[in-house]
């Protein structure tokens, strides 16, 4: 594998107090591929340890929070790279799952490397549009597979990203 | 392990639950005694003949400030009636907790779990967010859930009445 995600920081939002509530704990503990939940208090953000070498399901994540009645405020994942050449709007296969890297200069990643997901319903509604904004590419509107993604099928699911 | 296993599934059996019928504080099962911010053991039980508001809460939440606000104004007007308040708070950080009830002027007692959401007593309690408060009679029956503003204050004022 080119790359594992091992941990993830997520920060909620929603009407109420998102701390406050243990139903966004409970959902993501429920998920097969989450070792733990924590909540950090200092930061306001829970901080989830993934199973070792599970398959990380990112849109579950966002589903669990959503379930709980939340909406994510930024999800930040973190993991092993190994030797990935990335570039700005260059795309990448990571396990099964597509990732097209914005705004990034060349680079090749190694090591503990940190991402941020940008795809609408990642960020809060403002941010997604200022990032939408700046972007041409289609498919980070759709978070689905266009004609910038070259050689990932069509329709597939693509996650936006930066770093 | 057999003992311990037995013993998390009666917890798990007998944890209060929204549709079963709430306990009475007597219940062995829903006991609580934890330490004050001095450091001595409170237990919920030994306020039994009082008119108890039992309130789960933490220093870092949010809608808890404006909760103990309106706790602080009903305790003044009703302690010397018979009203007390036990606060069990779930901070995993003592010492905020310390100085969240200094600056927040919360007199009544205040008791520490310092578990998180994974903290017994809450677990125990069937505490899903924060603040969460029981009513509690002077037979030691909770009466109430999450009773606030005047709808907590009428339901006081009654149960001191009986």
């Amino acid at each position: 594998m080119n790359a594992q995600f091992t941990k993830a920081t997520l920060q909620a939002t929603g009407l109420t107090c998102a701390m406050c509530s243990n139903a966004i704990n409970k959902a993501l503990q429920a998920r097969p591929f989450i070792q733990s939940v924590k909540a950090d208090i200092k930061n306001s953000s829970f901080s989830i340890v993934f199973k070792e070498n599970a398959d990380v399901d990112i849109d579950e994540i966002r589903k669990a929070v959503e379930d709980a009645g939340f909406a994510i405020g930024s999800l930040k994942l973190t993991g092993s790279f190994n030797e990935i050449k990335i570039g700005n709007d260059s795309h990448v296969q990571i396990g099964d799952r597509h990732f097209h890297f914005l705004n990034a200069s060349n680079w090749v990643l190694n090591g503990e490397q940190t991402i941020t997901i940008v795809d609408k319903d990642y960020l809060t509604a403002k941010q997604f549009k200022k990032i939408s904004e700046s972007s041409k590419t289609k498919c980070l509107v759709s978070g689905k597979s266009a004609s910038c993604c070259p050689g990932v099928a069509a329709g597939t699911r693509v996650y936006h990203v930066t770093i | 392990m057999k003992l311990r296993t037995l013993t998390v599934i009666l917890l798990v059996a007998f944890t209060v639950t929204a549709n079963a019928q709430l306990p009475n504080i007597t219940d062995s099962r829903v006991q609580i005694n934890l330490p004050n911010v001095k450091g001595d053991s409170v237990s919920l039980l030994s306020l039994k003949g009082k008119v108890v508001i039992l309130d789960f809460w933490a220093s870092w939440c949010g809608p808890c400030v404006y909760a103990n606000r309106d706790l602080v104004k009903l305790y003044k007007e009703y302690k010397s009636k018979g009203l007390e308040i036990y606060s069990v708070s779930i901070d995993e950080n003592k010492k905020a907790w310390q100085k969240a009830v200094t600056r927040q002027r919360l007199t009544w007692i205040q008791v520490n779990d310092p578990g998180g959401w994974d903290a017994q007593t809450g677990a125990r309690w069937n505490v899903q967010a924060l603040p969460t408060t029981y009513l509690i009679n002077k037979n030691g029956d909770v009466v109430g859930v999450d009773m606030e503003g005047k709808e907590l204050e009428q339901n006081v004022k009654k149960l001191l009445e009986e």
